[in-house]
């Protein structure tokens, strides 16, 4: 057996990643969407809000659910705000308008599928 | 200005590593310490069924009860002290409240009644409380701790007197309340009888599980804790675990146009794994049973050589670590990943929020 | 912090509207919402003033708070266009039916008369178009000293992309100014799809140069100040009226009675 041991490290201030858990409504229910339509869209967010080195900003489409257009996102700590916001306003998918829902945001992505405000009890 | 649109809201991750039976291991601590659970996540690969036991265990966690629009000033009756305070550990927390925006109330195992009130209720109550330590100045939240079990809190004493004047006279306080007993020995618990001219409800726990076929798997050292070049490092793991969770597909289709992420190298393929969660009002005693469980299910030679457990916390507890005060920013995680290797060596990760305390 | 709100929902008699509105709103986690009238002052036509529907023939049900076992709470706001300084008038009966009162001046001169003298609760920061003057210290010091807290809106950004520089640039310039105290930020806007959650507001107000902290105040904290702040400035007038009555003959009952008052209303 090996010698038992006793370390601790603390790491501190530095989330490499955060992640975001989105949902998209459209004025039109039934319309549906890809992932790559979505990414695409997001995309155009950002090129909008940032221009073009905003659009290049990297970030992945962790997974996207097609029935409920909803989906996780992956990003560079530096960049969170810059993509919430240009999520926040973007209006418009098509001529049609839509809206982004942000449910989640957290530097670790176990904590999106523990999220206790979720938890529904019916008595 | 672009400067500071790159912060992001401080967290801290705090990770050990020791063995089961090391005597500085303070896992049976951490597992005590962390008081309100809402979700316990398993993550076994190797298997395509859960051991009989472990099956067990998971399914066995007690079920708790949602109190409807209970008065505080009843947490203070003779009764409920005798039952519930003085004896075994009672968890209470409220239900559907918000620590960023309502008042939250928790009723902590060793006796604290714990309230975290807006400014408006605390200069209303009239008990003694501290501002809180996310909203200084100016402060917007106050925090009121009393300890039930304190000699002068005995019903009739001073303090009591004082506590329950300030819940029924000076202001009313009453939530839907989340509430749980644990008691030594096979004694059953006496809540409901003694809440029973309240409108209350009994919850089990939802058990849900899944298999996975063919998921790759990062290979972990036990003693490569800051990450090497033949082992995972505790934050990619995490991640790792995370993506499992939330269904992310490991074979990227688009060229990785969608997504750049993959499982961290090295990696090994495992044929099977078996994913399962419970959530709930969760107590910490039965988690530590889970945990009584998993140190003989590691041992089988059969399973792989590591299994993980999540525990999430809730995220708008007054409390996360300990009696620790916790907070909400935009977000209020408090978690703590364990990873048991077969040899019952063991990593802890302990994650917090912004607004939290560094675990202990 | 205290609850989330979103003071300016644009009123709309379209009954069906309103009430998507107040669902999306109750569904994104805002506890209390007003529903704000708009009147554009006139000093020669002598529009006037509108009258608040009462709230139960807008709705029949309120909608329950995400996350939350209660209802939401919907109160009244006039908000007015102040072109003239006669636009205003101190203490007007018609106000009194609102629970919250705006201005939105149009001049330099009028924003330093609304930061200084007027009694309101929220000056608008036009952010449709350039604004026509620059922020002073000392009318934005005044306001902060009197409480009364300045407004942006953010649904004009959503919707078109000149609007959106305009947004961005003159609350950029109050926030360089105030430092980004005593902002609030609402929606102003009637389509339930513009309406954005409060964590997204506190996220994008840091784009104004606001810190988070700060940011989420602009949508709990300092909204509570506002509905203080209305509460106050009813109840002043109320001292008014005692000071009116016989009774009050004794210089030293004063006082008294206005603390009385102060308490009884809040």
């Amino acid at each position: 057996m090996q010698p038992a041991v006793f370390e601790r490290v603390v790491v501190k201030n530095s989330p490499v990643y955060q992640y975001m858990k989105v949902s998209l409504v459209l004025e039109q229910a039934q319309t549906k969407l890809t992932a790559v339509e979505l990414k695409h869209l997001i995309t155009t967010g950002l090129k909008s809000l940032y221009g073009e080195v905003g659009a290049a900003f990297p970030f992945d489409l962790l997974t996207f659910e097609e029935d409920t257009l909803t989906a996780v996102l992956r990003v560079y700590s530096r960049g969170l705000v810059r993509l919430w916001s240009s999520i926040t306003l973007l209006g418009f998918f098509q001529q049609q308008r839509c809206a982004f829902r942000v449910l989640q945001v957290s530097p670790y992505l176990l904590a999106l599928t523990g999220n206790s405000r979720d938890l529904a009890l019916d008595s | 200005m672009f400067k500071q649109l790159e912060k992001t809201p401080r967290t801290v991750l705090v990770c050990e590593r020791s063995h089961l039976d090391h005597e500085k291991a303070r896992l049976g601590t951490h597992v005590e310490q962390h008081f309100f659970n809402h979700k316990v996540s398993l993550l076994v690969p190797g298997c395509d069924r859960l051991p009989a036991e472990l099956d067990a265990a998971l399914n066995s966690m007690r079920s708790f009860l949602l109190v409807r629009n209970l008065p505080l000033s009843q947490l203070l009756e003779k009764e409920f002290l005798d039952q519930a305070v003085y004896k075994g550990s009672t968890y209470g927390l409220s239900y559907q409240t918000r620590i960023d925006e309502d008042n939250c109330y928790a009723l902590l195992p060793n006796g604290k009644l714990v309230l975290s009130v807006d400014k408006d209720t605390y200069e209303t109550l009239g008990l003694e409380g501290k501002p809180s330590q996310y909203q200084r100045r100016p402060a917007g939240r106050y925090v009121v701790s009393v300890d039930l079990k304190d000699r002068t809190m005995s019903p009739g004493g001073k303090g009591h007197q004082r506590v329950v004047k300030a819940l029924t006279e000076h202001t009313p306080l009453s939530c839907d309340l989340l509430l749980s007993q644990h008691l030594p020995g096979d004694e059953s618990p006496a809540l409901q009888s003694l809440l029973s001219n309240h409108k209350l409800s009994e919850h089990r726990p939802r058990v849900s599980s899944h298999v996975m076929t063919s998921l790759p798997c990062p290979t972990l050292v036990t003693s490569h804790l800051q990450g090497e070049q033949q082992s995972c490092d505790p934050q990619s793991f995490l991640e790792w675990l995370g993506a499992v969770d939330a269904g992310v597909t490991f074979e990227d289709q688009s060229d990785g146009y969608l997504s750049t992420y993959e499982c961290p190298q090295p990696q090994t393929v495992v044929d099977a794994a078996v994913r399962c969660s419970v959530t709930g009002l969760l107590l910490p005693e039965d988690i530590y049973h889970l945990l009584d469980v998993l140190r003989r299910s590691v041992l089988e030679p059969k399973l792989a050589p590591w299994l993980a457990l999540t525990v999430h916390g809730f995220q708008d507890s007054p409390v996360s670590w300990g009696t620790a005060e916790h907070g909400f920013l935009s977000g209020g995680e408090n978690f703590y990943t364990l990873v048991l290797f077969q040899n019952l060596d063991y990593w802890i990760c302990m994650a917090t929020g912004p607004h939290d305390a560094c675990p202990p | 912090m205290s609850l989330f709100m979103d003071l300016n929902l644009p009123f709309t008699a379209d009954k069906k509207r309103l009430k998507t509105l107040l669902e999306t709103a109750a569904h994104l986690g805002f506890s209390t919402v007003a529903i704000n009238y708009f009147h554009e002052g006139q000093s020669k036509g002598k529009k006037e003033i509108p009258k608040p529907t009462p709230l139960a023939q807008l709705v029949d049900e309120l909608p329950i708070v995400q996350g939350k076992s209660r209802p939401i709470k919907v109160l009244n706001r006039l908000t007015i266009l102040v072109s003239d300084a006669s636009h205003f008038r101190h203490n007007a009966a018609e106000y009194r039916a609102y629970d919250i009162l705006a201005v939105q001046p149009t001049t330099e001169k009028l924003f330093h008369a609304a930061c200084m003298t007027f009694d309101v609760d929220i000056i608008c920061i036009t952010v449709t178009e350039r604004l026509p003057f620059f922020f002073k210290r000392a009318p934005i010091n005044g306001a902060r000293e009197r409480g009364v807290m300045f407004e942006v809106c953010y649904a004009a950004a959503i919707r078109d992309s000149t609007m959106r520089r305009y947004t961005l640039t003159n609350t950029l310039a109050l926030v360089e100014r105030n430092k980004g105290k005593n902002i609030i930020v609402s929606s102003g806007t009637d389509k339930p799809l513009e309406l954005r959650g409060p964590y997204d507001i506190t996220n994008l107000a840091q784009l104004f140069g606001m810190s988070e902290v700060e940011a989420k105040d602009g949508v709990s904290s300092n909204c509570r100040s506002v509905l203080l702040h209305a509460e106050t400035r009813k109840t002043a007038c109320g001292i008014i009226y005692t000071v009116k009555t016989p009774n009050d003959s004794q210089p030293k009952d004063g006082p008294p009675l206005a603390k009385k008052q102060k308490t009884s209303a809040s």
